[in-house]
């Protein structure tokens, strides 16, 4: 019992998926410019000598960390509105859905690189006289971003995979299109095909590059894996 | 001759562990003092309660005369921005080196200068050149630290805490790490400062070195000064059976001939 594949619909509607990925690109790319200053924020305040706020963020983040994105998505899109009245856009409750829990993931990845810089370091800085504002930014940082950059790109994949949730509040992502598309065509097998390979042309050049990043790093001593 | 530093009466725990027992000391303008005693006498400690990195927790601290922090209800408060220019007339070089990894030798020495002093970025250049030449390293300016030998990166530490220009210069068993073929460089360079007339502080487990620099030698025990004295007096007639027993556990030193 052969199928007959049928590429042709699909590549009718390829400005449709193309848009999708476009759309996909978006969220991810907004997510990164919010999430990574927002993780390194958390970070740096989960590394606070405040008690009270390195117990208040550590709470913040473990919360991100352990609750299904797609529950953090709906409760943006479905439940944020009924609390402030003001309604919120598919796109919008997708990118601060995201920018949040990523920053949560990105935070663990920065406070990860920043502890595993030796004390002596913070020594040195402080006995030259410089502020602990100083000595993160000219000292400890630029060490620490080096090692977590294997980490850090391992969860733009990640964040890039989870994306796809999107879908499920309508946003015009890659998914939702193709999801569109098959049931437009009935040709849900070619349209997913096609998705998958979109998808993955992204995605495992990127892997590709981690990994290669990762074995240079490795080999000049500036990682200490994660 | 003015004194450098004064410290009177000064204790340090942390939590329960008491480390430093009421030390007093005082180092004059010019002069070498050498630490001994024992692991865990305190004598890091000591080091890092006079260029703040550590807070005593009582006594009192006096550099050039003027005393460190303020008293306040019969205690001593110390406010972390006053605190930095203490730091920077007090250098401090580490037994691990603790270079800069992603800096050159010459962005290392220049790291104070700039983001501490904030001098211009030329004053900056010409003064990590400076001490780096002052410490023997004319070739390795644009060197990074895991290109130079242990030697090589602990004068490049030295060069650092110099290019602050400070008044007092804490080493904290700065030839420890090394390993034996280096020692000598680094202690020559520690020696040349002496003679220059740095003041120093240096804790040290080089006896040979002591005797022929020192113009004091303390031995800490216990978080207590022990003992202190000439060269002569500490490390070839200690009064203390405690000291004599330190001594004895350093069978390597040999008087008077030690050089190096
Ligand atoms: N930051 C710290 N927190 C807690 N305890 C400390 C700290 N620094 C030092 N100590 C304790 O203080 C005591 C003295 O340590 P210190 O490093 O001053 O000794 P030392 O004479 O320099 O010894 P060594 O020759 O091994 O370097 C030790 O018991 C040590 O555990
Ligand atoms: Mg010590």
């Amino acid at each position: 019992m052969g199928y007959e594949w049928d590429f042709a619909v699909v590549l009718r509607d390829s400005d449709l998926l193309l848009l999708g990925l476009v759309n996909t690109l978006k969220v991810t790319i907004l997510a990164l410019v919010f999430g990574v200053p927002l993780g390194l924020g958390a970070a740096l305040l989960r590394l606070s000598s405040n008690r009270l706020v390195r117990g208040l963020v550590g709470f913040l983040i473990e919360f991100f960390r352990s609750t299904p994105p797609i529950v953090q998505l709906f409760w943006f899109f479905f439940a944020l509105p009924l609390l402030t009245g003001i309604e919120i856009s598919p796109f919008g409750a997708s990118v601060l859905t995201f920018s949040i829990q990523s920053s949560a993931f990105f935070a663990e990845v920065f406070r990860g690189g920043i502890v595993s810089i030796e004390r002596g370091q913070w020594d040195a800085a402080k006995a030259i006289g410089m502020t602990r504002n100083q000595t993160l930014a000219r000292i400890i940082l630029p060490q620490a971003v080096t090692r977590m950059i294997p980490a850090f790109l391992e969860r733009v994949i990640e964040l890039m995979k989870t994306t796809t949730l999107v879908a499920t509040v309508s946003y015009a992502d890659l998914l939702y299109q193709a999801n569109n598309i098959a049931q437009s065509t009935f040709r849900p097998l070619e349209v997913y095909t096609v998705a998958a390979v979109m998808y993955f042309a992204v995605l495992f050049p990127t892997s590709l590059g981690v990994r290669r990043l990762e074995r240079h790093l490795a080999r000049s001593g500036a990682t200490t894996a994660h | 001759m003015g004194e450098v530093l004064r410290v009177e009466n000064l204790h340090k725990s942390f939590g329960p562990n008491h480390v430093l027992k009421g030390i007093d000391l005082t180092v004059e303008k010019g002069q070498a003092v050498v630490l001994i005693g024992a692991s865990g006498s305190g004598k890091s400690t000591l080091l890092r309660c006079v260029n703040f990195m550590e807070i005593p927790s009582d006594g009192r601290v006096w550099l050039n005369g003027e005393a460190v922090g303020r008293e306040r209800n019969g205690k001593t408060e110390y406010r972390e921005h006053s605190l930095i220019p203490i730091r920077t007339h007090v250098g401090m070089v580490f037994q691990h080196f603790n270079l800069f990894p992603h800096m050159t030798a010459r962005q290392n020495v220049m790291e104070g200068p700039r983001t501490v002093l904030r001098l211009t970025r030329a004053t900056c250049v010409k003064r990590a050149e400076k001490y780096l030449a002052k410490v023997g390293l004319s070739d390795k300016f644009d060197a990074y630290p895991a290109h130079l030998s242990g030697g090589q990166q602990q004068r490049v530490a030295i060069a650092r805490a110099l290019a602050m220009e400070p008044q007092l210069m804490l080493f904290d068993e700065v030839t420890s790490a090394l390993d034996p073929e280096l020692v000598g460089e680094v202690l020559r360079t520690l020696k040349d400062l002496a003679s220059e007339g740095m003041t120093m502080v240096v804790v040290t487990h080089e006896l040979g070195f002591a005797y022929s620099v020192a113009d004091k030698v303390v031995f800490l025990h216990e978080g207590r000064i022990h003992e202190q004295g000439t060269p002569d007096e500490i490390l070839v007639r200690p009064s203390q059976t405690r000291t004599r027993d330190f001594l004895r556990g350093h069978a390597t030193f040999r008087l008077p001939e030690a050089q190096f």
